[in-house]
C-alpha cells in the first residue's frame, strides 16, 4: 500500500486518529510531519507513548518529506501522514507536489478564528490558503473519523 | 498532598461537564488548574496568575480521566518560570498522547473489562451485588488514575514524559487490552444464554441467526453501517415486530 491518508490534524497523534482511522485501515505507521516536533527529543518521547507497540512513528520536517515521500508511498505497509496546520500542509503540497489529497481532521479554537464546521475553526486567511491548495489540484476534504461524510472544501469555507 | 492538590482534583471531576466544540475540556482544565496557579508572584491579584488562568482555559482535549497530568505538568511549569511559548508546547504535545494513552487504557480497556466481569457475575446469578461490585472496582480505578496523573504531573513538570514511562502505568497499558478481550469474549456467550433462558428453542434460534446476521453485515458493510446504527436498526425491528405481534 502506502499513504491512505493525508490529514491536517492540530492535536496530531490521538485516539481518533490511531484507533478512529488506524485501525480501519490496518495502519503500520503514522509520519508525523512538523518542523518543530522534529527538533525536539520530549515531544517525539510524547508523541511514541500514545500509540501501541506494533505502530512505528516516524517524524520528519516538511524539508525531508520531499525526499522520503517515495519511500513511504512505495512501502508495503498502510500509512497515514499527519501535519498541524495549514501552513505545515501547504509547505508538503508545496515540496511534495505528489500530494493530491488532504483530510481536514481537525482544527480547533484559537483567538481569530470562526467556527467553520465542528472541529474546523480558521482564519479568513486559512481558509483563503485551503482554497489555493484546492485550485493547484488538492482535492480537500473535512472528515473527522471514516463513518462521517466527507465534506467537500466549499462547504466550510 | 497539599490542599491545592485535593482542590484540583475535586474539580477534575467536572472536567467532562465543561466540554464544549470550541474549547472541548480546556476550560475544565483551566478550572481545575487554578488553584494550583494561586502561589504564583503576586498572588491571584498579579498578572502572573491570570495570564497562566487565561493559558490553562484555552482549547484542550485528552482522556478526562488523564488530563490532571496536564493540569499538573502546566502548573508545575508556571512555577518554574517556563516561558508562555514552553507551556503552550507541553500543553499540545501532551493533547495526543493523553488521549490516545487514555483510550487505550481506559475505553478500550478498564471499563470493558470491569464491564464484562460485572455482566459475567450477573449471568452466573450474583445479581446486584455484581452491580455493586462493578461501581467499586471501576470507579476506584477510575479515581486512583485521576490521582495519579495529578500527582504526577506536578512532580515532573515539563519533564512529564519520564512519569507516562512509568513502569505501572506500561504494564497496566499492556495488560488491559487483553485482559479486556478476555473478559468480554467470556461475557458474551454468558450473557447471551442468561438472555435467551425464558425463550422457546424457535426464538433462541432466530435470535442467533440475527446475531450472526448483524455480525456479517459488520463485517461486510463497516464501516458504512457500524456497530450503533446496526443496533438502533435492530431494537426498532423488534420494537415494530413487537407490536405487529400483539
Amino acid at each position: 500500500m502506502s499513504i491512505a491518508l493525508y490529514r491536517i490534524d492540530d492535536r496530531l497523534i490521538h485516539g481518533q486518529v490511531v484507533v478512529g482511522w488506524g485501525q480501519p485501515l490496518d495502519c503500520a505507521f503514522i509520519v508525523l510531519v512538523d518542523n518543530e516536533v522534529r527538533e525536539s527529543d520530549w515531544e517525539q518521547d510524547l508523541y511514541r507513548m500514545g500509540v501501541p507497540p506494533n505502530l512505528e512513528v516516524i517524524f520528519a520536517s516538511t524539508v525531508e518529506v520531499a525526499e522520503r515521500l517515495p519511500t513511504w508511498e512505495a512501502d508495503g505497509r498502510v500509512g497515514i501522514l499527519l501535519v498541524g496546520d495549514i501552513d505545515t500542509a501547504t509547505a508538503l503540497c508545496a515540496n511534495a507536489p505528489q500530494v493530491k489529497r488532504l483530510n481536514v481532521g481537525g482544527i480547533h479554537h484559537r483567538p481569530g478564528r470562526t467556527e467553520r464546521l465542528r472541529f474546523v475553526y480558521l482564519t479568513d486567511e486559512e481558509a483563503a490558503k485551503l482554497r489555493q491548495l484546492a485550485a493547484q489540484g488538492v482535492e480537500i476534504t473535512a472528515q473527522d473519523v471514516p463513518t462521517a461524510r466527507p465534506i467537500p472544501l466549499g462547504e466550510f469555507t | 498532598m497539599t490542599p491545592r492538590l485535593g482542590a484540583s482534583l475535586l474539580r477534575l471531576f467536572a472536567v467532562q461537564g465543561s466540554w464544549n466544540y470550541e474549547r472541548m475540556i480546556g476550560l475544565g482544565v483551566g478550572v481545575a488548574e487554578e488553584p494550583l496557579l494561586r502561589d504564583l508572584p503576586g498572588g491571584v491579584a498579579g498578572p502572573a496568575y491570570r495570564a497562566a488562568v487565561a493559558r490553562g482555559a484555552r482549547f484542550f482535549n485528552a482522556h478526562p480521566y488523564l488530563c490532571g497530568l496536564v493540569v499538573g505538568a502546566a502548573a508545575r511549569a508556571e512555577h518554574d518560570g517556563a516561558s508562555p511559548e514552553q507551556v503552550e508546547r507541553l500543553r499540545a504535545a501532551l493533547t495526543g498522547p493523553l488521549g490516545a494513552l487514555g483510550d487505550r487504557l481506559v475505553w478500550a480497556g478498564w471499563l470493558p473489562f470491569a464491564s464484562g466481569l460485572a455482566l459475567m457475575a450477573v449471568a452466573l446469578g450474583a445479581g446486584w451485588p455484581a452491580i455493586a461490585g462493578f461501581l467499586l472496582i471501576y470507579n476506584a480505578g477510575h479515581v486512583a488514575l485521576r490521582w495519579w496523573a495529578l500527582r504526577a504531573g506536578w512532580a515532573h513538570g515539563p519533564r512529564v514524559a519520564a512519569a507516562l514511562h512509568d513502569a505501572g502505568l506500561q504494564r497496566a497499558v499492556a495488560w488491559t487490552g487483553p485482559a479486556m478481550a478476555l473478559a468480554t469474549g467470556a461475557a458474551l456467550p454468558l450473557v447471551a444464554l442468561h438472555l435467551a433462558a425464558p425463550f422457546d428453542d424457535w426464538a433462541r434460534a432466530a435470535l442467533a441467526a440475527a446475531a450472526a446476521g448483524g455480525f456479517a453485515v459488520l463485517q461486510l458493510r463497516w464501516p458504512a453501517i457500524g456497530g450503533l446504527r446496526l443496533g438502533l436498526v435492530l431494537v426498532a425491528a423488534a420494537l415494530v415486530v413487537g407490536w405487529v405481534w400483539q
